[in-house]
């Protein structure tokens, strides 16, 4: 784990939930910004998930390895599949929909940082 | 002739089953977790983060599908999720010793913001706002 990059998904993650809760108010539904800005911090989720599974898979151990790479799969997944559904049906609801899918993203980048404890 | 009834999956309800899909995701992959790694220290507890996954994946097809079968799923997942989270919350707090460790209903969900407790009386709310037409 990078701690600038820790920090930069979860800096990311919550502007991308005011940005969701924006365009609900806005009464607009999700457009091609909308996507592009999910992408975008999707890319920087992955490219986090990549580098983290590296460093267990090289022998970093945790205390609990399951559950962080589980939570570290739940980080990447949850945005993409969050936006499908939102943009499934436009309305102003999509925004919404994506603000919680990013919102359980922060959650799930908070938990990865607060499991990652390298033993030794 | 009467209107069918206003679809759960429209409109602010995509929202509702957005965060229902949020916690059926991660209530049954953290049971998973506890289930295949640990079942033995607290096997209570582990099953009743299962239930609760199982309740919310129910919720999650019964709010995203059409018709009345899909209804009553949501009723009576919907129903016993706001059951379960109470009798949850009470027994965690009035007998700690047998729930040590947490589950998503352990003191009515405040380990998940008070979510679990909030999400099951807007699911009612929804559900019984959406059952006639306009």
């Amino acid at each position: 784990m990078i701690t600038p990059l820790v920090v930069a998904t979860m800096v990311l993650t919550g502007l991308l939930a005011l940005f969701g809760l924006t365009i609900t108010i806005l009464n607009r539904p999700p457009d091609r910004v909308a996507r592009i800005a999910v992408w975008a911090v999707v890319a920087v989720l992955a490219l986090q998930a990549v580098i983290a599974a590296v460093q267990v898979f090289a022998g970093t151990a945790l205390p609990e390895t399951s559950t962080f790479l589980i939570y570290l799969v739940l980080s990447v997944c949850v945005l993409p599949i969050a936006t499908q559904f939102a943009t499934a049906e436009p309305t102003r609801w999509g925004g919404a929909v994506i603000a919680a899918g990013a919102i359980a993203t922060l959650v799930a980048v908070q938990r990865i940082q607060s499991l990652w404890i390298p033993l030794g | 002739m009467a209107e069918p009834p206003r679809a759960t999956a429209s409109g602010p309800g995509r929202v509702l089953i957005a965060v229902y899909g949020i916690f059926a995701l991660s209530a049954t992959a953290r049971a998973g977790v506890q289930i295949a790694g640990s079942f033995s220290e607290a096997p209570i507890p582990y099953l009743l983060s299962a239930l609760a996954g199982v309740v919310y994946i129910l919720a999650t097809i019964g709010l995203a599908g059409h018709g009345p079968g899909y209804r009553k799923l949501a009723w009576g997942a919907v129903g016993f999720e706001l059951l379960g989270v109470l009798a949850v919350g009470t027994l965690s707090i009035i007998d700690a010793a047998d729930f040590p460790d947490d589950t998503v209903w352990s003191g009515y969900g405040r380990g998940y913001g008070f979510i679990p407790l909030v999400l099951p009386i807007v699911g009612l709310w929804w559900l019984r706002r959406t059952a006639h037409p306009r």
